[in-house]
This record gives C-alpha cells, sequence and structure tokens, in this order.
C-alpha cells in the first residue's frame, strides 16, 4: 500500500512538474514571509526592549507625568522612597540635548540609587582625570558618542577630559567629557551626568523627569499601585512596568498584523495552487484510480491518496519557506535593521534567534494551507462512481447533484446571506485595535465572488446561447454557459487574484490622492525648519527677529507629549501659533469646527487621536497638560497621516495663558516679497540649518520626499499584484488545459463533424476567453468592494486615517484588458492539446 | 564614638576616592558650644561628618542576639554652590547589622543624597534613607527614639525608651580625639535605653526587647596624622552604668590618643585621659574573607578598671561597599572583669591601613 501511494506521487510529481513546483513555491513564499515577519518584529522587539532595560533598568512601577512638559515633583519622590512598600526609588532626569550638531539624550543620575537598578548606566571616571568626580562636574559618554564626537572634530579627539558644550533651547552647559560608560550598548548615543548638574542647567525645576521603582519583596504590585492611585498628585501617572512592553508591541502591532495578512494570502495562493493541481489530477487520473478501485482500494485510501498528494506539495514547501524566511529576516536585519519598514523601531541590527515553537507553527501553516487546498479534490475523488469513470472518465460534479430551480433559489438565498454578512462585518469595530472584521469581511467578499460566479455566468451565457452563433462560438459559449467545475475554478483563481489587485491599487491610489491632499492642507508655508525633538537653537530665533531676515511671516510650533492611557503610546501636543477663530486656516479639518464656548480652551485632534480615545468634536476633555490636567474643548478633528497614536494642537495663546513656555521646535517661514527673489529666503534657511544642524527644507521638498517614501512603502504590493496576476493566469491555463483532456471524446467529436484545426482553437481560446472575461469581470467588483474595506475599515482601524475611496480605472481597466489578452494567450496552450487529439484513436477507445 | 565614618566620609564610588582639599571651610567643634536638645539631636549640616548610632543586645527566641542601625551624614564639599535642591552637598549613608548566635552576620547598607529619597532634620532626630528611619519623639516618659529598616533579609521595628539621663561625653559633650584641640568632636551618648519592638527574619516577624547605646557625633576633623584606625567601645553595665573607652592607632598599632568614661549607676561621671586609658590584645581572630588579624579579646583598662572583651561570636566582621569597600570588625561582646555588662566592639583599620 505504501509503496503504491508512493508511486503515484512520484508519478504525479513527474507529470506535474511545473504546477507541483509552482504550488510548493507559493506554500513556501506564505510561510517563509510570515515566518520572516515573526522572526524579525521578534527580534527587534526584544533588542527594543534590551535597550530600555539597560537604559531603564528594570523597575517594578514607574511614575512619571503625564504630559511633557510636566514633572516629577522632589516631594513625590521623598514620599515614594519613604514607603515601606519600596526597596528602591531611582529618580532621573532625562533630556535631549544639541552637542555640536548631534541630538544626544542626556540622562542625569542619581549613582546612589542608579547602581542598584542601571548598573549599564554607571559611568567610568577617565584615568587621566584627577580630582573632580561625578558631584562636580563633566559628563559621561557612551562609547559610540565618543567616536561620534571625535570624528566631528577635526583637530585632536574627544579623549576623556576634553571640553564639550550642550545646548537646550536657551540654557547651555559647558563641561567636559569626564569619562565613558563601559556598560552602555554599543549603538547607543547617551551622556550620563549627575542629576543635580542636570537639573540646574536644563530643570525641571524641584522634580524630575521620571521615578523608577523597585518595590519590596514581599509587596504585591497591584495593591500597591491601587494605594498609590487615590494619592497621586493630578498630571501624574504611575504604572507598572510592565505596561512598557504592552505599550511597545502595540506600537508596532497593526503594521504587523498587516503584513502577516500578506502572507496569508500567499499562503491561500499555494492553498489554491494546490487545489487548481490536484483537481486536474485527479480529473486526469480517474480512469487509474477507477482501476484501482475495482482492484480493491477502497474509496477512504483514494481519498487519503490526494491529501497524501497535498501534504506532499506542502511539507517540503513549509520546510522551505522556513529556511527562507530565516534567510530573509537574516538578511533584512543585517541590511536595514530590525525596522520591518514602519520606522517603529530603529537601531542595531537585532540577532534573530528562533525557536522551536513558532517555527512549528508556521510549518504547520504552510501543511495546513495544502492540505486545506487538497481536499474538495480528494472528496471529489472518493465520491467518483467507479464504473462510469472506467467508461467515460471523470464526473465533474458528484452524483446526485442537480440544479433544480428550488436549489438554485437556495444558492441566490446562501449569496445574499453571505453578502449580508460581510456587510455586517464591515460596521464592525475593531478588535483588539485591529481590524479582525474587516479582514473577515474581505474573506467573505471573496467567497462570494466565487459562488456568485456559476449564477452569472449561467444567467449570461445561457441567453447568449439562444442567440444565432457560429458553430465554434455556440460550443464555446454553450459549455461555459454550463459552468463545469473546471470553469469554475478558472474563473475563482482569476476573480481572487484580480480583485486582490484590484483592490490593492484601490487603496494605493485612494491613500496617495488623499497623502496629496493633506499635504497641500498641512504645509501652507513655502520653508519649514526643524530640531527634532529639541527646542530650536535660541541664536536661530534671534537671528529671525532681525531686520535681514527675509521673511513676511513665522509661525513657531513646539512638540511635546501627553500620555492619556498608561498602555498607548503618548499623543503628540503640538502648540501651535494659529489664529484661534479660524484654525481651517492651518488645519485640514475632517467634520465640522465648533468655536469653543466662552471661557472654553479650544484644542483641534487628530483623526488618530479621536478614534483611539473615542472623542467627539463639541466634548471637553480633560488634557494632561503641563503638569497637570486641563479641561480643554474640542473643536475639531483634523486629518492626520503622519503620527498614527495620535495629536492634539493647542494654540499657543492658549498654552502660555495657562503658564507654559513655547520652546519651539518646528518652524514655518513665508517669505517677505520685498526681500528679493526666492533664492534668498531659500539661502537663509539652508545656512541656519547647516549651522545649526538641524532640518530646513521647502515645502516642495517634504512633499516630494513624503511621496517618495510613500510610493517606496508601497511598492512592494506591485510585486505582490503581479505576483496575484501570474498564478491567477497560471491557474486559468491548467485548468483549461485539463478541461480539454476531460472533454478529449467530446472534441474528437467535433473534429470527426468536420471542425478544422483553426475552429477548434477558436473554441478553446474562446472559451478562454470568456471564462477570464467573467473572472475579470466579477474580480473587478469583488476588487472593489475590497478596496472600499480596506480603505474605510481596514485602514481607519488598524491606522486611524481616513480617506475617501478612489477607484483608478486608468490602471485597473487597462490591467483588466491585459489580463485578458494574457488569459486568451494562456488558453492557446490548451487549445494547442486540443488541436493534437488523436481524434479517432479516442473516438475509438471511447467504446 | 563613630570612628568609621572617619574613613567613609571623604566620598564615594571607588574612583573617586582620591584625596583632596575641599573648597569649603568647615567649622570645628568648638570647646564653646553649650548642647541645646532636642536642636542637638538632629543635624549640623554645616560640620563635615555627622552620625546617629544606635547599638545593642536583643533578647529573642534564638538567643542573644546583636544589632546595629548607623546613620552618616556626610558633606564632601562638592556641589556647594550648585543651584540645585538634589546637590549632592549633603549625602547620608547607613549601616545596620544583626549577630544571632551560630548564624553568619547579617549585614545590609543604603546610600543616598539629602532630599532625594534620603533626608535629615536640623530640628530634632530624625533621619531616613528611603525606608530605613531614625527618629526621636515625645518629651519625659513619652520621649523615644523609633529605629526601623526593611530589607530583604531582615528588618526590624524598633522603640528605644530612656532610663536615664543623656551622657554628654568630654567637656559638656565637647570630646577631644587627638593632641591637638582641633582634633574634636561634638559628641552625645544614651546608654541603657530599654528596648522593645520587632525583629523581622526571613519574612517572619518576631518581638524582640534588650537594651541598647545611642551616640550621636558631629565634627570636622578627628583623626591625628599617622593614625589608621581606632579601637572602641560602649558598654551597658549590668549594674546600670555605662562605660566608653576608645582609642587611636598608628601603623604599628601604638596608640596616638586614648580616653575613657564611665558614668556608675549613681550617675557619677568619671573621665579618664590618655594616660589612663588602655587597650591590650589578648586573642586575635583572623578573617578568613579579609585576612586581617581582628583583637577581638582585648583587655582594656581605665583608672582602677581592667575588663575583658569576650565575643558573643567571633565572625562578626562587616564588608561594606559603600561609599568605599571597606572591611571593619563589629560585634556584640560580654565583659567581665572588675565591671560586667554587654558591649559593642569596633575595630578599624586592621584590613589594610585606611585613608582619610
Amino acid at each position: 500500500m505504501k509503496r503504491l501511494a508512493w508511486w503515484l506521487i512520484r508519478a504525479q510529481f513527474q507529470t506535474r512538474r511545473t504546477a507541483t513546483a509552482l504550488s510548493m513555491l507559493a506554500i513556501a513564499l506564505g510561510v517563509a514571509l510570515g515566518y520572516a515577519i515573526h522572526l524579525i518584529n521578534d527580534a527587534a522587539l526584544a533588542d527594543f526592549s534590551q535597550a530600555m532595560k539597560s537604559v531603564q533598568g528594570e523597575p517594578d512601577a514607574v511614575v512619571a507625568p503625564q504630559d511633557s512638559a510636566g514633572r516629577v515633583p522632589l516631594a513625590l519622590i521623598n514620599e515614594l522612597a519613604q514607603d515601606e512598600g519600596v526597596a528602591l526609588v531611582v529618580p532621573v532626569i532625562e533630556t535631549r540635548v544639541r552637542i555640536g550638531e548631534l541630538a544626544v539624550r542626556l540622562v542625569g543620575l542619581d549613582v546612589f540609587s542608579a547602581g542598584l537598578l542601571m548598573p549599564d548606566l554607571l559611568p567610568r571616571q577617565g584615568a587621566a582625570i584627577s580630582g573632580d568626580n561625578i558631584f562636580e562636574d563633566g559628563m559621561y559618554a557612551s562609547p559610540a558618542l565618543l567616536a561620534r564626537l571625535g570624528s566631528k572634530v577635526p583637530e585632536g579627539t574627544h579623549r576623556a577630559g576634553a571640553g564639550v558644550t550642550a545646548t537646550r533651547g536657551d540654557a547651555t552647559w559647558s563641561t567636559r567629557i569626564a569619562g565613558d560608560l563601559p556598560a552602555a550598548r554599543p549603538d547607543d548615543l547617551l551622556l550620563v551626568a549627575d542629576i543635580a548638574r542636570v537639573q540646574a542647567h536644563f530643570g525641571p525645576p524641584d522634580g524630575v523627569s521620571e521615578g523608577r521603582i523597585r518595590l519590596a519583596p514581599d509587596t504585591k504590585l497591584a495593591n500597591w499601585l491601587a494605594a498609590w492611585k487615590d494619592r497621586l498628585p493630578p498630571g501624574l501617572t504611575l504604572r507598572a512596568a510592565a505596561d512598557n512592553q504592552a505599550r511597545l508591541s502595540n506600537i508596532s502591532r497593526a503594521y504587523r498584523v498587516n503584513l502577516n495578512v500578506l502572507a496569508m494570502v500567499a499562503l491561500l495562493t499555494g492553498g489554491f495552487l494546490v487545489f487548481a493541481t490536484q483537481l486536474t489530477a485527479v480529473a486526469q487520473r480517474s480512469t487509474q484510480f477507477a482501476l484501482l478501485g475495482v482492484l480493491g482500494l477502497a474509496p477512504r485510501m483514494r481519498l487519503a491518496q490526494v491529501l497524501l498528494e497535498g501534504l506532499a506539495i506542502g511539507v517540503p514547501g513549509a520546510a522551505i519557506g522556513l529556511a527562507l524566511g530565516w534567510a530573509m529576516a537574516v538578511a533584512f536585519t543585517r541590511l536595514m535593521g530590525g525596522d520591518l519598514g514602519g520606522g517603529f523601531f530603529s537601531g542595531s541590527a537585532p540577532v534573530i534567534a528562533p525557536e522551536a515553537l513558532p517555527a512549528l507553527g508556521f510549518f504547520s501553516l504552510g501543511c495546513a494551507a495544502s492540505l486545506a487546498g487538497a481536499l474538495y479534490p480528494a472528496w471529489l475523488n472518493r465520491m467518483q462512481p467507479l464504473a462510469q469513470a472506467l467508461k467515460t472518465g471523470f464526473a465533474q460534479r458528484p452524483p446526485h447533484q442537480d440544479d433544480s430551480p428550488r436549489q438554485r433559489g437556495g444558492k441566490v438565498l446562501a449569496v445574499a446571506l453571505v453578502a449580508g454578512a460581510a456587510l455586517a462585518l464591515t460596521q464592525a469595530p475593531a478588535v483588539f485595535d485591529l481590524p479582525l472584521a474587516g479582514y473577515a469581511a474581505i474573506a467573505l467578499v471573496l467567497v462570494l465572488g466565487i459562488a456568485a460566479a456559476p449564477l452569472v455566468t449561467q444567467r449570461v451565457f445561457a441567453a447568449l446561447a439562444r442567440r444565432e452563433l457560429a458553430a465554434a462560438e455556440r460550443v464555446a459559449v454553450q459549455n461555459v454557459g454550463q459552468a463545469p467545475l473546471m470553469a469554475q475554478v478558472a474563473a475563482s483563481g482569476l476573480i481572487v487574484s484580480f480583485a486582490l489587485t484590484v483592490s490593492m491599487v484601490t487603496m494605493v491610489s485612494s491613500f496617495r490622492v488623499a497623502l496629496e491632499q493633506w499635504l497641500d492642507a498641512v504645509l501652507p508655508a513655502p520653508y519649514y525648519m526643524r530640531s527634532k525633538g529639541l527646542p530650536l537653537p535660541a541664536e536661530l530665533l534671534a537671528a529671525l527677529e532681525r531686520p535681514d531676515a527675509p521673511f513676511a511671516r513665522v509661525e513657531r510650533m513646539a512638540v511635546g507629549t501627553a500620555s492619556l492611557d498608561p498602555q498607548r503610546p503618548p499623543v503628540a501636543v503640538l502648540v501651535r501659533e494659529l489664529d484661534r477663530a479660524d484654525p481651517s486656516a492651518r488645519l485640514p479639518f475632517a467634520g465640522e469646527v465648533f468655536t469653543a464656548p466662552a471661557g472654553n480652551i479650544p484644542v483641534w485632534i487628530s483623526e488618530p487621536m479621536q478614534q483611539l480615545y473615542r472623542l467627539q468634536t463639541g466634548q471637553t476633555l480633560r488634557l494632561p497638560l503641563l503638569g497637570r490636567e486641563v479641561e480643554v474643548f474640542v473643536g475639531g478633528v483634523w486629518r492626520d497621516y503622519s503620527r498614527q497614536f495620535g495629536a492634539v494642537v493647542i494654540a499657543a495663546v492658549d498654552y502660555r495663558a495657562l503658564g507654559g513656555r513655547v520652546e519651539a521646535t518646528d518652524l514655518a517661514l513665508w517669505p517677505r516679497r520685498d526681500a528679493g527673489d526666492d533664492a534668498t529666503a531659500q539661502r537663509w534657511v539652508r545656512e541656519q540649518a547647516a549651522r545649526h544642524g538641524i532640518d530646513g527644507v521647502g515645502s516642495g521638498e517634504i512633499r516630494a520626499l513624503s511621496l517618495d517614501i510613500f510610493d517606496k512603502s508601497f511598492a512592494v504590493t506591485y510585486a505582490l499584484e503581479a505576483a496575484a496576476m501570474l498564478i491567477g493566469l497560471f491557474g486559468l491555463a491548467v485548468t483549461l488545459a485539463a478541461s480539454v483532456w476531460l472533454r478529449a471524446r467530446e472534441l474528437a467529436t467535433l473534429s470527426a463533424l468536420g471542425f478544422d484545426r483553426a475552429m477548434l482553437t477558436r473554441a478553446v481560446m474562446l472559451e478562454g476567453a470568456l471564462i477570464a472575461a467573467i473572472g475579470l469581470a466579477v474580480g473587478l467588483a469583488c476588487g472593489i468592494a475590497v478596496g472600499a474595506i480596506l480603505t474605510h475599515v481596514v485602514n481607519p482601524q488598524a491606522f486611524h486615517w481616513r480617506m475617501d475611496l478612489q477607484i483608478p480605472w486608468l490602471q485597473v481597466l487597462p490591467g483588466a484588458a491585459l489580463t485578458l489578452a494574457a488569459g486568451i494567450m494562456a488558453s492557446r496552450f490548451a487549445a494547442r492539446q486540443a488541436t493534437r487529439l488523436p481524434a479517432a484513436q479516442v473516438l475509438a477507445s471511447a467504446q | 564614638m563613630r570612628r568609621r565614618a572617619f574613613l567613609l566620609a571623604p566620598l564615594l564610588l571607588p574612583a573617586l576616592a582620591v584625596a583632596r582639599q575641599p573648597a569649603v571651610t568647615y567649622p570645628a567643634a568648638s570647646r564653646a558650644t553649650r548642647l541645646v536638645f532636642p536642636r542637638d539631636h538632629g543635624a549640623h549640616p554645616e560640620f563635615r561628618t555627622e552620625w546617629w548610632y544606635v547599638t545593642g543586645a536583643l533578647d529573642t527566641a534564638q538567643g542573644e542576639a546583636g544589632f546595629q542601625l548607623t546613620f552618616f551624614r556626610s558633606r564632601p564639599g562638592i556641589a556647594e554652590d550648585l543651584a540645585s535642591p538634589i546637590a549632592a552637598s549633603q549625602i547620608l549613608f547607613a549601616h545596620a547589622a544583626l549577630t544571632l548566635p551560630g548564624k553568619p552576620l547579617l549585614h545590609a547598607e543604603r546610600a543616598g543624597r539629602a532630599n532625594l529619597g534620603a533626608g535629615f532634620a536640623t530640628t530634632d532626630c530624625d533621619v531616613h534613607i528611603g525606608a530605613w528611619a531614625m527618629r526621636r519623639s515625645g518629651s519625659g516618659v513619652t520621649e523615644q527614639f523609633r529605629l526601623k529598616l526593611h530589607d530583604p533579609a531582615f528588618g526590624f521595628d524598633l522603640t528605644l525608651k530612656p532610663t536615664q539621663p543623656l551622657l554628654l561625653q568630654g567637656e559638656n559633650g565637647w570630646s577631644q580625639k587627638g593632641p591637638r584641640p582641633e582634633l574634636a568632636s561634638h559628641y552625645v551618648s544614651w546608654p541603657q535605653l530599654q528596648v522593645a519592638g520587632s525583629l523581622t527574619l526571613d519574612g517572619r516577624r518576631q518581638p524582640a526587647t534588650g537594651r541598647a547605646w545611642f551616640d550621636h557625633e558631629w565634627s570636622s576633623e578627628v583623626l591625628a596624622a599617622g593614625g589608621v584606625g581606632w579601637d572602641w567601645i560602649g558598654i551597658n553595665l549590668d549594674d546600670g552604668g555605662a562605660l566608653m573607652a576608645f582609642r587611636i592607632r598608628d601603623g604599628a598599632g601604638a596608640t596616638l590618643y586614648a580616653h575613657a568614661a564611665l558614668r556608675d549607676a549613681a550617675g557619677r561621671l568619671t573621665q579618664f585621659g590618655a594616660g589612663e586609658t588602655s587597650f591590650t590584645p589578648l586573642r586575635r581572630w583572623t578573617s578568613p574573607r579579609s585576612g586581617a588579624h581582628y583583637p577581638v579579646q582585648t583587655e582594656i583598662r581605665c583608672g582602677p578598671h581592667t575588663i575583658e572583651t569576650l565575643p558573643v561570636q567571633d565572625a562578626q566582621e562587616i564588608a561594606a561597599h559603600r561609599p568605599l569597600p571597606v572591611s571593619y570588625w563589629e560585634g556584640l561582646v560580654k565583659i567581665r572583669g572588675t565591671l560586667s555588662g554587654r558591649g559593642y566592639l569596633e575595630l578599624t583599620g586592621y584590613a589594610g591601613a585606611l585613608k582619610l
């Protein structure tokens, strides 16, 4: 028995090399893609949390201000420290400073407490440095920073002891590098200094930026947190440090899931290919199987054999996929780091460390896909009536399945039900912040397309067949009109692949159009200057005040953060100099804009913020601001494609009135008309940017750059679309060829009745064209539906990006025409087989 | 008195143990100063060094146990002009130890800068690092000290009630430490404190009672040139009296300065000068860890009295890490001779020469 099974598998592989190899490849690709994404992200997360541990240690809890302008008062640190449930409180001041052109993280440490929690940050006094210790003066630099500083100064190197000046806004600290940080990670650009020195120079006054808490061994974290929650002053959060992990994995989750869906699509394609291959294989070997059946092979074994053949494709495919995935992950992390293209993690190349369980999981997925593909053909093989198969060959439908009007009515009802379910799913909210219902709706739409295709076919072609047609055309139309299994398979391959292609193109094009409009709206000024995360140098701001600065208008913006939910990344707080009466002049609002009632402070929130925190225009909100909670009025919701975790805009006037200091990080510049040509302003921006090591660009450049990044990050989807179309076409060719083979007797009869080669070719090619046309038409409809779901459900739920649907007819229709032509070409392959049939022999053997 | 702090005072991290001239002028302990309480139980932050030190014997379920808790305040003379409330100009250290019969000595230490998880009051004894604390409160019959410390290995929460008046060492609390008058400290002792409270071992709390000795001393300069270490003892005598004695040694083990004070049960105070006080090693114990030879059994003479120290166990060496790695012997001893009682003996400078 075993030998028979093995023999059949070998024969199958040999006769259908291309089909088998392609199925295997698709499965391998699906597994590889999914596995690589898993490995890379796992490694990146591990790397990132390792880096965080290195800098942050492993506290049990963290107390921090809710917004970046806040602070943890010293009184609270002291109170926490004296709590008997607390073993240790490590106060830290973290800030960013500029050293020359470098923006560097500066950590103010209290070595007494930090040594126990964050040993990686402990400084080492330079051997040559005598006298002063960390409390007296000096900064301690990480090896990477020492190297960078050394290379930035041509004469002499930054040896320990060299002078160094750190600036932040108008605060300056001139000191020296007194030593290094031997345990800092190799890529960290990091400075450590005594916490009091950092505070004296850069603040915050009478507070620190964070307290990291290690609890006494017998203290229960949850109880302790609960006890402190009520005692905490407003504007502060006390959270379990484990929340950091949740927040970290939240950062990239939506992005990862979307990539994984792509992997699933590849796997499904693999499953479909296995299906198509095995179906034709079953059909073509129906006589063999019938013979084996008569000789005693049980129906159960016939089923098992086809499943086994499916596994024989799946197992090596999945194994190759694992190896490929691992190789991809290693290559990717070496080349690009662990960032998955999402820009979320940056830093060193993380180490790929495969583990047994996930590998096994992905391997099983690959096998499952191929098994699933083989399921229906296997069942069909089991159900073949032996006698008929021996005599007339493959039965495309299992027996006892007629198409009574009642059944057809049932089918229509089922289709309607599926459509209803899909529609309902699109209205469902996100689950765990993921558009799972949206994905399910997409799957249903594809199922719907496949199921509806025979119904459409029968309706259209039954009508068509009643008309006067030439013999060849009549044969083709009638054959397709009956919607035999093979035609259905061929069509469904095309439906799925074309639907996916159309939906991707639609989504990308909608997004791109929306992005262009958005860029126009958010970049009103001709020039922008920006210093990432750091206040702009005071010198630059002073230069802008001078009469020779060639600008008519300057708008400053300060960027901070506010944490509304400890498990989510903080939202950006944008303090902008805008007209409170007319915020629409600066913000691309989506929906109504309300004027705040007198006495209320208006803010305008971004769409992601609105969705993440379920906010509405016109409501009030307690926003963590300046170390306390301020009641603000949501005046409107604006579109934002750049800050996925939300942003809120507050007018600089209001921010100052609340006692805030606007430390500008961004500038929007409008050149003066009379200041000569535009080149003057451009030169000014360039020079100042270069002098201070910040970004200074024209809005056109930002626009071009943004669109370029967009195009690049979506380039991979074009490759996927091409692959999907090729697979669809391949399916068409394979199934058409199989159907020709199955209809050998009919074709031979036609040939005997006087059909010449040209007529036969025409009949088969027309058949291919008709199937392709149906597939493309249904695929187009499904594609638009899926595109709409991607645009209106998946994108808003996964990334909180809303946009209008734009169907790119100019891409879709030529694409459809091209695919149709390719489909006709593919059916030539089948037609050639038809014309090569030895008609007499076929007819003779049929008796 | 707490000589150990002398070597601990100048700070801090391993790389920082460089002797240098501080930029600030410290006040010297002045003979003219009249101490006022409870104000002088509080900190004197202008002085370079200060400590609050409690040692004692506890009667526990396991037998007789020795305990000590010390808070040091150090003004290293740095970051004085820094405009920050958390400048490292006042730094606190704490050491705690517990000697249980037949068990290895338990030791824990903490450090912190004032106003950042640690602090002291200048109006009364109220000093803490994190949840470790020593506080005085009340007056008359309600007067008490509360000692609290919480460490993974052990902890205690003790209340100390006076049974006798304060003992001002030297001349009204001005205690000379060397031949030159600048080498002096302000030094207040409170012997025969009644202890009640609880001891926590391996997470289990148990009641404890006993007798303790409180020392509070502050100074800016005490160690004579050539001094490498010292021997010190504070004894709660069985008859209710109290004896304190110390000597400062040079590299050869010779005495540079010595002093003793005896207050008998009736409250009569007798001071013994350098000529009348002597320390003679009788038996040494060699630490397997540091290799130091500690004269754990020592004969002490002061005036007419001759006593001998008998450690409850030999292995009472402490290896401290902060502010500097240093080993010294400090432990509960029984006293026999012309006087009897229980005391705490401290032997420093035996594990290598000490640096100031």
